[in-house]
């Protein structure tokens, strides 16, 4: 029996159906890390369950469910106890498996690059141009407008406009640098790059597309939430609230999404986390969802 | 020792404030009034300064004048924008406290804000 069918429809299930369903529930805004976590397990999943179906399109015949060597071989690993002469189809069966990992394995490192380069460039830049600021654990540089970004990764900075310090209230500045350190803590510059990398392998996938969007507002409201902890609701919302307001829009480059105004309200309504029991299957779900498209390739009854 | 961009700071520091061109050697005696440093020390990374292209120099007699390129606050305007996701070349990794908005959106923020402060009064 050949698991192709099985496999691409629950590839398709997880490319198109999955990401509408999961935009679709309330609860990713009441627990963003589970919410994060569940939309990576997504993505693992999907690529997985390509390369399988990749995997046993190229090779029909092939018995599948030889037990753990047949198992192995079907995740792409050949261990050796293949056929002595590879044809075509077999190399192809393991050619677009690994050519699928590889290009994301690629892409994050490019990212991660990338990203890591034009960051050292921006921090030695700052450190030039800002002023250290040793109470706020800032650089302080000199702009008209209450703003503030952080560059994370192994020489991370906090980098706050003199007008923010100026502007806002010695607690909402701490909210906002709170934030700030949450996002350099959790090192949600990696988290991103792994959304980023999906996205440029599979850039037509509706899931790779919602995955990258939703990673980013999901991480400013780990990062919200953990400001919420040592400051009021009321505190972070204002502070929210001064930055966004002085901010013109200039011409096309005006994107931006109504993100801040779905962290404003979150902030400002009751935030109740998940029922205990809801939790727990979605963190279920999360830990199992990367090893389902082995369950559908060999599913257990006909090993 | 202290680290090479930290002298490049107070190089750049200095021109900043005086804005005008400056020799080395005054840049030198500048600093020379907190805390020694050598004339051939000021004078490399004055050079690596001009060789990354944050100052420009002439000729006066036999001395070098260097001037920044850009202002202070036009260097700070630049990196903010670049920073805050404003340029077209965005690094992925740099995180912005709030993203840009239309008026629309600061509007409606305006309004969540404000039922917010109701509630609250209401409450208490």
């Amino acid at each position: 029996m050949n698991a192709a069918p099985a496999l691409a429809g629950y590839t398709a299930a997880v490319g198109f159906a999955a990401p509408r369903l999961l935009l679709r529930a309330a609860w990713p805004h009441r627990a963003p890390a589970l919410a994060a976590a569940v939309w990576h397990a997504l993505a693992v999943s999907f690529s997985i369950a390509a390369a399988l179906t990749a995997y046993s399109l190229a090779m029909p015949a092939e018995h599948l469910h030889a037990g753990l060597v047949g198992l192995l071989h079907t995740c792409g690993l050949d261990v050796g106890t293949g056929q002595p002469d590879p044809n075509t189809a077999d190399r192809l069966a393991v050619g677009i498996p690994a050519a699928i990992g590889i290009a994301l394995v690629a892409s994050f490192t490019f990212h991660v690059t990338r990203a890591r380069r034009a960051r050292t460039q921006h921090r030695e830049a700052v450190d030039l141009v800002g002023r250290r600021s040793a109470r706020l654990c800032a650089t302080v540089l000199p702009y008209d407008t209450p703003a503030a970004y952080c560059l994370p990764g192994r020489h991370p900075r906090i980098v706050i406009s003199d007008a923010a310090v100026r502007r806002l209230t010695p607690e909402q500045l701490g909210a906002v640098l709170e934030h700030e350190k949450a996002h350099i803590a959790g090192r949600h510059h990696l988290v991103l790059a792994a959304a980023e990398a999906f996205y440029s392998v599979f850039r037509w996938l509706p899931l790779a597309r919602h995955a990258r969007e939703q990673t980013a507002l999901l991480l400013e409201m780990i990062a919200d939430d953990r400001a919420l902890r040592s400051h009021s609701d009321e505190v972070l919302a204002t502070a929210m609230y001064e930055m966004a307001a002085a901010r013109t829009p200039k011409g096309a480059l005006a994107a931006g999404g109504p993100n801040a105004l779905i962290r404003l309200k979150r902030v400002l309504g009751p935030r109740k986390a998940p029922h205990p029991a809801l939790w727990g299957s979605l963190a279920a779900v999360a830990a199992t969802v990367p090893l389902l498209p082995l369950l559908v390739a060999c599913p257990p009854g006909l090993g | 020792m202290r680290r090479l961009g930290e002298l490049e700071a107070e190089i750049m520091d200095r021109l900043w404030t005086w804005n005008r061109p400056a020799t080395v050697r005054e840049i030198v005696d500048d600093i020379n009034r907190t805390r020694p440093v050598a004339y051939t020390t000021v004078m490399t990374v004055t050079n690596i300064l001009y060789g990354k292209g944050w100052l420009l120099r002439g000729k006066q007699g036999r001395a070098w004048l260097y001037t920044p390129v850009r202002s202070r606050a036009a260097y700070a305007a630049a990196l903010m924008e670049d920073g805050l996701g404003e340029s077209k070349d965005r690094p992925a990794a740099l995180v912005a406290f709030v993203e840009n908005m239309s008026e629309e959106e600061q509007a409606a923020l305006r309004r969540a804000l404000r039922n917010a402060g109701r509630q609250a009064k209401a409450d208490s």
